[in-house]
């Protein structure tokens, strides 16, 4: 135990004394986040201003009432909905008094249910602001998600499905719909602000940097040949890894609260819960950390495992939406979840919507798993710096 | 001390060593004397622990000696031919590191430390970053690092190699001083002056395996014990071989137009007589050059081949 504290004890000090830890860790990462966020600023400064959508709907149809429903549904800014005749609804577009004018046509619903193409008209006002091309995106959103349950009835038709059954299948299917609104549906940041997003995006990108200073210090210790000396001393060689792994595991979790911390505070973000929050980064550091394991095991040289390192970086880091949110359905959507560094922006994204301990099982539950994985994998992987 | 038996270590096709047994005596200076890719390291790094071997064994102090083995490794202090040190670290910083892994604390650490130091004459750069010695101050270090805990049994590899003379010359010293306070010595070199003037006994190692073994003296009688004189110059060569041939102490006399290769024995008392007969038969002499047998002569009998590339 005590040359396991020796060893992590020094290897701390070094990396302190030459500060690229600072630099990898901290420096850039906040710089980053400044510099993001003042692009992020800019499309936030936009006042949203309250807009009037006069709408005229097929009396009766409860689909195209669920359609027009959603856009009260919109917090971001008030929508007020007239419903009007069908000639009106463009005539006041044209007069001005509305900036968007929807028109469900009869038999809406219908040709939903059975599959058909439903079209509906709109109507924007002259110089159309982003406020009507929200209201337009969210029924947009609606209308791709009633379309998907027209798939739903043709396919059922072909395989016998009574079609009375498959009406309420298509009812159902829209009704139940989840609340449409902007921000929702990234795979990475299901509640935080951009900012928010982006300042765990950013600890989430670097910490895979960060963790890099301790394990890969194994393949600069080969390389240096200090790594001789240490396998002659009067200790396990299992302690040299598990002392690496340490110092990562330390420079990870110091470096992550420090950006979560500056970050929270410069950006006015609140990640909710400290006690859920600890959780997140003690669990992400620790898949972090397998990583880097995986890469010691395989790197010959210092220089290939930093190369590796930053790959994987990128490579994660920009599909957990450190950069921009992104985005995926289906498998590809599945892959990305699996994602540690998204694990933990959306872990964030719960407890800053409120969520506590109890709620961040899922996120908690992949970066372990991760973390296990990545263990088990660099102990199959055979050691490329074993022969020193 | 320690015991090496049939170790084998292979690296895909190539058998690095193939082989190997020795075992050093207490208090005892053992070299390693060979050219490079002789095995020297591999069998170094096999009996420091640092890896397996393919097969065979090692004791140290009587203790099973192996990668994961601890307490063997307790007896013995390595230092590496490729520098083993931090360059973020101070001199003291890296002894201090070493010394704590080696189970050493507190005071007795300070002054074991400050002792070394010492010796290794970095008494007074001890404070700085070891990035920025010479390298002779940083092979000093490397040897300091090694010898810090007093091990019963020091393994230097190559430990002069790219080392200006006057710190090979303090190197040696040194090595000389801790073998007569009594540490066993395991040193491996490919410097044939070196095993010469350290080594109680001397290993000739090459292509993996120990190729002969024993004090200088011994080596030196397996190329036959004999000595060469040249003699080059003008005049009857022909008539001064055929006069030299007669000559008790001259074995062979090989004439090579202007110069004739004489094998003696014991040149030192044959040199008079072969320089007064070569004269007499109207040879008029240019130089006359005597050649001892050393362990270069021994590599070159065991071996075919020169000891340094
Ligand atoms: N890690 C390794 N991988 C492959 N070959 C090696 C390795 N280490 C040493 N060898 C080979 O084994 C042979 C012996 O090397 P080494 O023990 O370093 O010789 P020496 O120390 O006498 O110069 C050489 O041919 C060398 O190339
Ligand atoms: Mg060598």
């Amino acid at each position: 135990m005590r040359q396991l504290w020796t060893m992590t004890a020094s290897d701390l000090r070094q990396r302190v004394r030459d500060r690229s830890v600072f630099i990898f860790g901290l420096v850039v990462p906040l710089a980053l986040m400044f510099v993001f966020n003042l692009t992020i600023g800019s499309t936030n400064d936009v006042a949203l201003t309250p807009i009037t959508v006069s709408v005229s709907v097929p009396a009766g149809d409860q689909l195209a009432a669920t359609l027009v429903a959603a856009l009260g549904q919109v917090d971001a800014f008030p929508i007020t909905v007239d419903e009007v005749s069908a000639d009106e609804a463009g005539a006041r577009v044209r007069a001005g008094k509305a900036q968007l004018a929807v028109v469900v046509p009869d038999g809406f619903g219908e040709a939903v249910r059975q599959g058909r193409p439903a079209v509906v008209d709109v109507t924007e006002g002259n110089g159309s602001k982003i406020e009507t091309q929200i209201a337009l995106s969210v029924m947009q959103g609606v209308l791709d998600h009633l379309s998907a349950s027209a798939v739903v009835v043709n396919a059922g038709v072909r395989s016998g499905v009574a079609q009375a059954r498959l009406g309420a299948l298509a009812e159902q299917a829209a009704t139940v719909m989840p609340t449409v609104n902007l921000t929702e549906g990234k795979a990475s940041s299901e509640q935080l602000s951009p900012s928010g997003a982006l300042v765990a995006g950013q600890a989430g990108l670097f910490l895979l940097f960060t963790v890099g200073f301790g394990v890969l210090g194994l393949v600069a210790e080969r390389e240096q040949g200090t790594m001789a000396r240490l396998r002659s001393m009067p200790m396990r060689p299992g302690l040299i890894v598990a002392a690496k792994g340490l110092v990562s595991y330390i420079l990870g979790v110091v470096a992550t609260t420090v950006l979560l911390t500056v970050g929270s505070r410069f950006f006015d973000v609140s990640f909710g819960s400290p006690a859920a929050v600890a959780v997140l980064v003690l669990c992400a550091v620790a898949a972090a950390t397998s990583l880097m394991f995986i890469i010691a095991r395989v790197a010959r040289t210092a220089e290939q495992a930093n190369v590796a390192q930053s790959i994987l970086a990128l490579v994660l880091g920009v599909a957990g939406g450190a950069f921009f949110p992104l985005g995926a359905t289906g498998l590809a959507g599945r892959v990305l979840d699996l994602n540690p560094i998204a694990a933990f922006t959306r872990g964030l994204g719960i407890t800053s919507g409120g969520g506590g301990l109890a709620d961040i099982g899922a996120p908690v539950a992949i970066m372990l798993g991760f973390a296990v994985f990545g263990l088990a994998v660099s102990r199959l992987v055979p050691d490329r710096g074993r022969d020193l | 001390m320690l015991v090496a038996s049939d170790l084998v270590r292979r690296y895909g096709d190539l058998t690095a060593v193939d082989g190997v047994s020795f075992h050093i005596d207490p208090g005892e200076t053992y070299g390693l004397l060979g050219p490079n890719g002789a095995g020297k390291t591999t069998t170094i790094s096999i009996i420091a622990g640092l890896i397996p071997a393919h097969s065979g064994t090692v004791t140290v102090a009587g203790q099973p000696m192996g990668p994961r083995e601890v307490d063997a490794k307790r007896s013995i202090g390595l230092v590496p031919q490729d520098l083993a040190i931090y360059p973020e670290l101070s001199a003291r910083e890296n002894l201090a590191f070493f010394g704590r892994l080696q189970g050493m604390r507190g005071k007795p650490l300070t002054r074991r430390i400050d002792e070394v130091l010492d010796l290794i004459a970095l008494s007074d750069r001890a404070k700085d970053a070891t990035k920025e010695f010479s390298g002779g101050m940083k092979r000093r270090l490397n040897i300091g690092i090694g010898l810090l805990h007093a091990p019963t049994l020091l393994i230097l590899d190559e430990p002069t190699v790219g080392v200006d003379p006057q710190s090979r010359n303090a190197i040696l010293e040194s090595v000389e001083a801790l073998s007569g306070g009594g540490m066993a010595v395991l040193y491996t070199t490919h410097y044939m002056e070196e095993a010469e003037r350290l080594c109680d006994r001397i290993a000739i190692i090459d292509s993996g395996r120990i190729q002969a073994e024993g004090t200088r003296g011994e080596l030196i009688t397996l190329t036959g014990g004999l000595d060469y004189i040249r003699l080059t110059g003008e005049g009857q060569i022909e008539a001064a071989a055929t006069a030299l041939r007669g000559l008790d102490a001259v074995v062979q006399v090989v004439a090579d137009r202007r110069l004739l290769t004489l094998t003696v024995r014991d040149a030192p008392a044959a040199v008079a007589g072969v320089v007064t007969t070569a004269t007499a038969a109207g040879m008029t002499l240019g130089e006359v050059e005597i050649v001892r047998p050393d362990l270069e002569s021994v590599f070159l009998h065991l071996t075919g081949k020169a000891l340094r590339d």
